[in-house]
């Protein structure tokens, strides 16, 4: 194979979720009816920010090397805590602030805080008395929700301060505050993976720990920083899902991490550790939400959905491994 | 600065696995300059030395003076910030990231904009050329993923890089087991070449020829103590050969061979 065919194949094969995110919505434009509109366009933007946002966390530890499966139940507490806080009905309390849009600020602070806060238990658990992330994160999918349940008593926060759902209501250019808040997510963390010593050591780790750290890279608080942040990256898709429903239920979010999950190996993360880039973790989030407002147009019932979500984790997985075996081919 | 005190001093270094005594008490010393080949049978402790020396293990017991000062690295991060570079036996790159990523691994050129650190991508680029040209080492793209290289190109920006960072004290674990002839005569002309800037060299080998062709002071280890500490010019390969595997008596000193016996004189 000559360089430039190489090249041009590693280009495409890096990149395979792009063309296959044009592809579906050019195979959906021409074949569903009323799918070709800038509403519809506008709409899977919106609806990828939530899983979108918690992709980012995700990534970032699948990326290093470890597993995050707590993302789901952590947005659920931070989206309790900031129902209970800032609504005013249901369960909420109804906390005011003066001036109101100092709201915004000090809920989102406080749904961080929460995600961290997990996020810094995860992180104890796996990196400094090494326990394995998955059993580590499992636990913490169950027990997290269970904290949610318990703090709300099964019951919902409804009306959320009208200062914060400026951020839900509010659009600039079809598109609401809350997408672009996803997308300014996915450009600086793309930035700090590309750009940063931070992020080139956590693709490192990913790629070789032993080497990273007989390099004198400080693996342990790298790794723990990583816990940290995709626990409150969490907290702020939990914060924006708040908005999004005005509100939180008990069972806020429930399958989010399964999506999540899905637009993250979409997106050409391998399981393995130490590949990917998190444009093509957002271009995954896209790909999905294009097929659910698909399923939605044509009428189909929810399970379907359902189905078909499980199918393309499944064929995600799979295209992760041919797409290992045809790289393996090339060097 | 004295410089007639040792670069490094090992002070009766004990290391214990659990039941397993590894390093019995191992003391010797490197100068400035020297290149010492540690040599042993397998399991003798070399590798469990050197790991020690470079922090990625603690000794039980025992003591290390750097420079004349004590020291002990509780990290590698510590060994390097001390000047100790350290290539490993098993090779210590990140194959999933290029050659420029894995030759400034954990000391990556930044400039700081607004207090956030940027990787100065170009810069580094051109550092690592020019140290790969002086090496006269090729390599098609530095941007290349290091898993799209052989092992002897993998082997080549192993030494490049310890060339490059020298520190005061370089640690080599057999750092030629995947290079060609011609590749190794290069490796073993770039260890003369660093040790004639000043800087200490040990390297690990089970190469008899190597050894006799690099280093100015053998020192065996048998069975987790020093077997042997001997000068090049004093010692034989057959001789070192009987430190080894136990053929004389545990010390030092010239050793010739008559009539296949080995003999001792000193020690």
């Amino acid at each position: 194979m000559t360089p430039r065919n190489r090249a041009m194949l590693e280009f495409v094969l890096d990149n395979l979720v792009w063309f296959m995110l044009l592809a579906v919505l050019i195979i959906f434009s021409v074949s569903v009816p009323n799918y070709f509109q800038v509403g519809i366009f506008a709409n899977i933007v919106e609806q990828s920010s939530f899983v979108g946002v918690m992709a980012i966390g995700l990534a970032l530890v699948i990326i290093a090397g470890h597993m995050d499966l707590s993302v789901e139940s952590v947005a659920a507490l931070s989206a309790m805590v900031t129902g209970i806080l800032f609504c005013g009905a249901g369960i909420g309390m109804g906390i005011v602030l003066d001036p109101p849009w100092l709201m915004i600020p000090v809920s989102l602070l406080i749904a961080l805080a929460a995600g961290a806060a997990i996020g810094t238990i995860n992180g104890f658990l796996i990196v400094k008395v090494k326990m394995n992330a998955f059993i580590v994160t499992l636990a913490a999918f169950i027990w997290v929700r269970g904290l949610v349940v318990a703090l709300s008593g099964g019951r919902s926060a409804q009306d959320l301060a009208p200062a914060i759902r400026v951020i839900g209501i509010q659009r600039i250019g079809y598109i609401p505050l809350v997408a672009w808040i996803a997308i300014a997510c996915f450009v600086i963390f793309s930035l700090i993976m590309a750009k940063t010593p931070f992020g080139r050591h956590l693709l490192m780790i990913g790629g070789n720990q032993a080497a990273a750290f007989r390099a004198g890279i400080k693996v342990d608080k790298i790794l723990i920083i990583a816990f940290v942040l995709a626990g409150a990256i969490a907290g702020l898709s939990g914060w924006l899902l708040a908005i999004r429903t005005s509100g939180a239920t008990a069972n806020l979010g429930v399958g989010m991490l399964f999506n999540a999950f899905a637009a993250v190996v979409i997106g050409g993360v391998s399981l393995k550790g130490g590949v990917g880039a998190l444009p093509g973790v957002y271009a995954g989030v896209l790909l999905l939400s294009a097929i659910n407002t698909a399923i939605n147009l044509m009428g189909l019932p929810p399970h379907f959905t359902q189905m078909i979500h499980g199918g393309l984790v499944l064929a995600a997985v799979l295209l992760d491994t041919f797409k290992h075996s045809i790289r393996q081919k090339l060097a | 600065m004295n410089t007639a005190e040792p670069l490094l001093q090992l002070q009766n270094i004990t290391k214990n696995f659990g039941a397993i005594e590894a390093l019995r008490g191992i003391s010797f010393s490197i100068d400035r300059g020297e290149v010492v080949a540690l040599l042993g049978d397998n399991g003798a402790g070399k590798s469990t030395l050197v790991k020690i020396i470079a922090g990625g293990l603690e000794p039980t017991s025992g003591r290390m003076l750097f420079e004349g000062r004590e020291f002990l690295a509780k990290s590698p991060a510590e060994a390097k910030a001390a000047g100790i570079e350290t290539v490993y036996q098993d090779l210590s790159l990140c194959t999933n990231v290029d050659v420029v990523a894995n030759f400034f691994m954990g000391r990556e050129i930044v400039k700081h904009y607004f207090g956030v650190p940027i990787l100065q991508e170009r810069e580094m680029e051109a550092v690592v050329a020019r140290a790969m040209a002086n090496a006269g080492t090729r390599i098609p793209s530095l941007r290349t993923k290091v898993e799209h290289l052989s092992g002897g190109q993998r082997q080549a920006i192993e030494l490049n890089r310890f060339v490059h960072w020298g520190g005061k004290l370089v640690l080599l674990d057999e750092p030629f087991a995947a290079l060609g002839v011609e590749q190794t005569r290069r490796g073993l002309e770039m260890i003369k070449q660093v040790a004639a800037q000043g800087i200490g060299v040990v390297i690990i080998t089970h190469i008899m020829q190597q050894a006799f062709q690099v280093a100015d002071r053998i020192v065996v280890i048998r069975q987790g103590v020093v077997a042997g500490d001997v000068r090049r010019e004093d010692t034989s390969p057959d001789a070192v050969v009987a430190m080894i595997t136990g053929g004389t008596l545990a010390g030092a000193g010239p050793a010739q061979v008559e009539n296949g016996a080995v003999t001792m004189s000193g020690g």
